[in-house]
Order: structure tokens, then sequence, then C-alpha cells
């Protein structure tokens, strides 16, 4: 595989990265470790005594879990629709970020459906929804359209990493000699012939193109499940378009926090650039102000239209000695303070903008746990022997180990695979793209990046 | 100059300690949760293990029936943890109660919903010299319950049903008996319902109160749904009656409307098993243009497996 200047430079800058297991590595990913083996218990007493031991009960039978499932696929969406748009645009500026955001897509879209095989109450009969499907159920729905995404996501990742295989095979790293043997079946014979070049372009902007129109349908899906149903605080003509925003702002802001994460962790100034951040806060700023309007939209019907049972939702979320507080909290982490943060010229700079996205993400994680324990609690219809226990969800435990479990297993893949692949696309960047990364103070010697004294 | 560098060296070390107290922090973050589990809970389990009874109770009432059979009825239950519990599978004993001896009547073991009927015949029974019939079920307790019992006395009475058909016009003629001492006495200001009986139960369809002959007379609707031959099943009932308990009787009648025992074809809906048909087309579009473009992508990476070059590359510096 031939690779011109600037991309030999980016290789040579990153080999250490993925040829060294540095002992930090390992600390991480024992502490990772340490999180998922908390979950396994909890996963163990749950399957042993059953749900009881999670605050799921009669009338709120979604909790934690599905709060999880909801935030992960999301980010999965919006790495799907970024790193398609991206592409599909051929954005110059964009190229080192498009891998992160597909590692992130491929990464959420395989813990977030964990969540819901955590939330099954009956895992023996989880085969059903493939032998008795039932067409017209948005559950159906969304399990055939998230298998499609992942395999599409699967593949757009793939698709992109092949070039990077054939420069890791030829570039005889100092790598073990399965994972050599690996990276050589990896790029299946890629040499950057001019026809396999062909076939390699027609096939990434075929699935860029899928990818995008995908991702928002099978978001609109999910929120669906919600929609279609006729309890208060969920059935919206509005949530498909509000997943779909939510998404991709949880998206951007997760991107901008795992962009922050790797520069330092790896010195990568020179390809995720203050520009980066700049304008991915921008892409924050338009998104937050976008969810803002919906929100307010969502909350602004449901109260005017004084319906009793939206009203009840609506009074859970706004009275402070209920859910008033965390509305507040929400709405200002995942709304007000990206626009303030990127808005203010002054506080335009990468450390900002990355709070900034860090509270907005935990913001719209708080923003999902509201949408869907507030409703449940409001059962439109009166239960039978029904208890006040049943009706109040306070998670247990168990649930916050699995969700930690979750989110460790998502950092210990980001780990692992900055581990095995250069996190930034090496065979991707061109001379355009580079210029604007390429810091005129910093100079290459002996292939590692030096800051002028 | 020193001084900086000194300065920088605290910042380092200041760095560094943070840095590994965050960590520790964090280490012990599993520690904590393991701790969260309930240290409290053999303290709960010695209070709940000291020995206490538990007090059932026997609900109980007679239906006395058209065919000079009583079904005597009884419930079991007790209150468990804050909550009534019905008791299943527990043996209750009936008996007849006279003057001067308990006659034991049969026993029934209770089912899953902690009841349990016996049905009499009322021919064999000694009343009291009132013309009254003293009933008791019990049940005798074992080694975590306590015994219980409850008694019901009731005077015999009987539902007479004369269904008339004038025209389209559907009446009922009803005539409440006292046999109590033998003569039949007629019942007089008595409510009787008039039920049709359903899947799940009796579904009441008009009500009357006996005239001083100890008859009533009600309209019945003409369009209710029968079986397959247009059968309804009627039935009259007094309800918990002071004097006489319950009383029933029933009859069929074919005064129903006909209904078919036979599967209607479903229409293909969001709630038949046939999804429609627009759903079902537009499903397949979607997946079919997915996965085709999917299968077009595997052939292409296929392709370019194939192509391969065979002459020398350069190869990467490393």
């Amino acid at each position: 595989m031939e690779l011109n200047t600037y991309q030999q430079e980016a290789f040579n800058y990153q080999r250490p990265n993925i040829e060294k297991f540095e002992k930090r590595n390992w600390i991480w990913i024992i502490f990772f470790l340490l999180w998922i083996i908390v979950g396994v218990y909890a996963l163990y007493l749950q399957i042993s005594k059953g749900h009881i031991v999670t605050g799921m009960r009669d009338n709120v039978v979604w909790g934690l879990f599905i709060v999880n499932f909801i935030f992960f696929i999301g980010l999965s969406y919006a790495g799907a629709i970024i790193a398609g748009l991206l592409h599909l645009f051929k954005v110059s500026w964009g190229k080192p970020i498009i891998r992160l955001a597909q590692i992130m897509t491929v990464i959420s879209v395989i813990v977030g459906p964990i969540f819901i095989l955590l939330c099954v109450g009956r895992f023996d009969r989880l085969h059903h929804l493939f032998i008795y499907p039932r067409l017209q159920s948005p559950m159906t729905w969304d399990v055939l359209s998230i298998l499609t995404y992942f395999v599409g996501s699967v593949l757009f990742l793939y698709m992109a990493l092949i070039k990077d295989f054939a420069v890791y095979r030829d570039a005889k790293m100092n790598v073990p000699k399965w994972r050599q043997k690996l990276y050589s079946i990896l790029a299946i014979g890629y040499r950057g012939a001019a026809s396999q070049k062909r076939h390699l372009i027609i096939s990434q902007n075929l699935l860029a193109i899928i990818m995008i129109p995908l991702a928002i349908i099978v978001s609109s899906i999910l929120s669906w499940i919600f929609g279609m149903t006729l309890r208060p605080g969920w059935h919206s003509t509005i949530f498909g378009p509000y997943f779909v925003l939510g998404a991709l702002h949880s998206g951007v802001g997760a991107l901008i926090v795992a962009m922050w994460t790797y520069r330092k962790m790896y010195k990568l100034e020179n390809y995720f650039t203050d520009k980066h951040f700049t304008n991915l806060g921008y892409a924050m700023l338009v998104l937050a102000a976008g969810y803002g309007y919906f929100t307010f939209s969502e909350y602004f019907t449901s109260w005017f239209g004084s319906a009793k049972w939206d009203n009840d939702v609506i009074n859970k979320l706004f009275n402070p000695a209920e859910y008033g507080w965390w509305t507040l909290l929400a709405n200002l982490a995942g709304i007000v303070i990206p626009i303030s943060i990127v808005a203010i010229p002054k506080t335009r700079t990468p450390n900002w903008i990355t709070i900034a996205a860090f509270i907005m993400v935990m913001g719209l994680w708080v923003k999902r746990y509201l949408i869907i324990v507030p409703t449940l609690e409001t059962p439109a219809l009166p239960m039978q022997d029904t208890r006040i226990e049943y009706v109040k969800y306070s998670a247990t435990w168990p649930e916050w180990a699995l969700t930690f479990a979750g989110i460790a297993t998502f950092l210990l893949f980001f780990t692992l695979i900055s581990k095995f692949v250069t996190v930034v696309p090496v065979s991707e960047l061109d001379e355009v793209s580079h210029k604007h990364h390429v810091n005129p103070e910093t100079v290459i010697v002996n292939n590692e990046a030096v800051q002028p004294a | 100059m020193k001084e900086f560098s000194t300065l920088a060296t605290y910042t380092k070390i200041f760095r560094k300690a943070y840095l590994l107290a965050g960590l520790l922090l964090l280490l012990c973050i599993p520690g904590i949760l393991f701790a969260q589990t309930d240290s409290t809970k053999t303290e709960a389990k010695s209070e709940i293990e000291e020995p206490s009874l538990i007090a059932p109770s026997v609900d109980f009432i007679s239906v006395q029936k058209s065919d000079k059979t009583i079904d005597l009825k009884a419930g079991l239950k007790a209150k468990i943890k804050g909550t009534f519990t019905q008791l299943p599978l527990l043996k209750i004993t009936f008996r007849l109660l006279t003057d001067t001896e308990q006659q034991p009547l049969g026993f029934v073991i209770t089912d899953q919903q902690g009841k349990a009927v016996l049905n009499v015949k009322v021919d064999s029974l000694k009343t009291d010299k009132e013309g009254k019939l003293h009933f008791k079920a019990m049940f005798a307790g074992n080694k975590s319950m306590d015994p219980a019992d409850e008694e019901v006395t009731i005077k015999r009475a009987r539902i007479e049903i004369v269904p008339q058909k004038e025209d389209s016009l559907l009446t009922v003629k009803i005539k409440l008996i006292d046999e109590g001492t033998g003569a039949e006495v007629p019942v007089p200001e008595i409510a009787v319902g008039i039920f049709v009986k359903r899947l799940f139960g009796p579904l009441k369809v008009a009500e009357g109160t006996t005239d001083s002959t100890g008859q009533a007379s009600v309209e019945i609707p003409n369009n209710l749904p029968g079986d397959t031959k247009g059968n309804i099943t009627l039935l009259a009932k007094v309800d918990e009656n002071e004097l006489y308990g319950n009383i029933e009787a029933t009859v069929i009648q074919p005064w129903g409307t006909f209904v078919s025992d036979k599967l209607n074809e479903l229409p293909r809906a969001l709630w038949s098993p046939h999804p429609p048909l627009w759903m079902l087309i537009t499903f397949a579009i979607l997946m079919t243009v997915v996965w085709g473009h999917y299968l077009v992508i595997i052939i292409q990476l296929f392709r370019l497996r194939k192509e391969e070059p065979h002459t020398p590359i350069p190869v990467t510096k490393s």
C-alpha cells in the first residue's frame, strides 16, 4: 500500500499507540473489568432471584435499563449520521474524526441492546420474538431494525478500515503474529489498485447513502415504541424527530468528549484540532437550540391542552417535590449550558466545549429518564390491587451496578479498539485535510511530535 | 528559576497525588456498592422466625336451588403480611346442626381460590321447630394455622320461573314460595333479580319485587345473543336474604339470537394476526432495499479481493 507523505507521517505518529500496551492501559482495563465484575454479580442476583431485585414493578415496568438502552442506541445513530454526512459530502476537515464516529456507532449498538436483554423478564422466551413476530408491533420493528442497523454499522466501519488494515499489514509492525495475520485477513488483499479503489469507493458511498436514512428510520422506530402507545407524555406526533434530534445532540457531545480524551491520551493535537472542537461545538449549539425548541413545544402543547393524564405527567415533571429539579437540571445541562458556552467566544475552546459536551450528555441521560419513568408512574387507567410501592419507581443497586458495568464495557471497547487500529484514519488523510490540522509550530522529529520550546 | 522548578516539582507531585487519590477512590466504588447489601437482613429474619399461628377466617353462604338441593359455599382466607390471601388445598368440613346433634354432611378440599362447595339434597335434612336449617363450615386448623368455623341459618324456599312469550314481548313470571313449614306459603316484598348466563358470569337484565301473592312479572330484552341454537339460560336470584339466604332457579329458553360458533376469517388489521397489506409491502420494500444494498456491498468486497494485483507493490517504510 502506497502512502503519501502526510499519510506516512500520520501512520508513523500513531504507530506506537497500537504497538505498545502501556501500564496506564492495563490500569484502565482492570478498572473497567472490576466494574463489569460487579455488574456480573448484580446480573447473577437478578437471574437467581428474579426482577424483584430491581425497582421495576407492575406499573413502572421500564427503568434504568431502558434509559441506558435509549441513551446508547442514540449515540450510535448519531455516530452513523455524522460519519455518513462527513463521508458523503467529502468534508475534508472531517476526515480525522470519521473513524471515531464510526467506532462510537458500532460500540454503542453493541452495548445498547444488552440493556434490553437485561430488562427481559422471561429470557427463555426471547426467541419467540423471531418465531412468532407480529409485524404490527413496534417491538418487532425495533428488533428487526436494530439488527439491520447493526450489520450496516459494522460494515460501514469495516470498509473504512480496509485501507488501514492494508497499511498495517504492509508495515510489518511490531505486534504478535496472530494480529499481523488478522490484519492481513481483514485487508482482503487490498493493494491500492485502481479497480480495487473503485470497488471500495462504490461500496462506501452506497453504504453512506443508506446509513443516514437508516439511522433516522431506526431512531424514529425506537421513539414509536413510546409514541404509538396512548400513554400521557409519550403519545406525541413529534416523538420521531424529537428522538432523532436528541440522539444527534447527545452523539455530537459524546464524540467531542471522545475526541478530547484521545487527543490528551495519544497527543493527537495535530489531528483533532481546535477547529474540530469549534465546528462540532457549532453543531452542538444548533442541535441544542433545535432540541430546546422541540422540548418546549412538547411540554407547552401538553400543558396548554390540559388533558387529565397529560396534566398529571406535566405536574410531576415540574413539581419540585417530584421531578421538578431534575427537569430543570436536564434542560439547563442539555440546552442552556452548551448554547451559552459555544456562543461566548472566550469559552469557545476545546476544554470548555468538552466540559459543555460532557454536561450535556449527562443532561440528556437524565432527560431519557424523565421521558420514561414519570409517564409509567402515571397509569392512564386505575389498576386493580396496585400498591404504592408499585407506582413509584426507585432504581436499586443492581440496576445501578449494571448501568455502570454497561458504561465500563463501552469505555473498555473504546480502549481496546484504539489498541487495534489507529484512531485517526491513516489512509484517508490527504494534503488538504492535513494542511488544516498541522500546527505550524509543531515539528516531527523521529516520528514524534515535539512542541517548540 | 530555582523557585520555579521547585514549584513545578510540587505541582507535579500534587498532580500525581491527586490522580492517585482519584484512582483509589474509583477503585473503592465496587466495594462501596457491595456494602449496599442489606446487612440488617439476618436480624429481620430472626424476628420473623418467632412462631405465630396464622388466623384464618371462613366465609360461608348457602344457595337454595330449584332442583331441591342446596350449595354450601365456603371460602377460606387469612391476612398474611397485611394482605388477604386465599388458602388453597385445605379441608373444610360441613355439618348440619340440629337441636340435639351435629350431623356431618361431608368435606371438601379448597381449590386454588380457597373455595369449597358442597351440594346437599334438601329432603334428607332435618329442620328445627321453626322450619330452619343450621349449617356449619369448619376448618380444623393445622401446625401453622388456627381452627376456624362459620355458621349459617336459612329457611327453605324456592323460586319458580314461568317464561311467557306474546308476540315479540318476552316476560318472565316469578313466584317465591316458603317451604319451611311443609306448606307452600307465598313470600311478598322480596326483590328478585333476573340474569342471563354469559361467558364469565351472569348479566343482570331485569329486577322485580314480589307482590302479596309472592309473584312478580318482568320483561326481558329480545335481542340477547344466545348460543348456536339461540338458547339463553335465564337465572332468577334472591341475594343474601336475612331469612332465606341465597335462592336461585334457572330455565333455558330459545329467546336469544343465533350466534355462530364458527370462527370468522380475520381481516388484515392491526389487531388481527395478519398485518395490513400496506404495512407488509412497506416492510418488504424497506428490508429489501437495505439488505439489497448490503448484498451489493459484500459482492463488491469479494470482487475487490479477487482483483488483488500480482505485480510487486511498493511497501510502506516502517
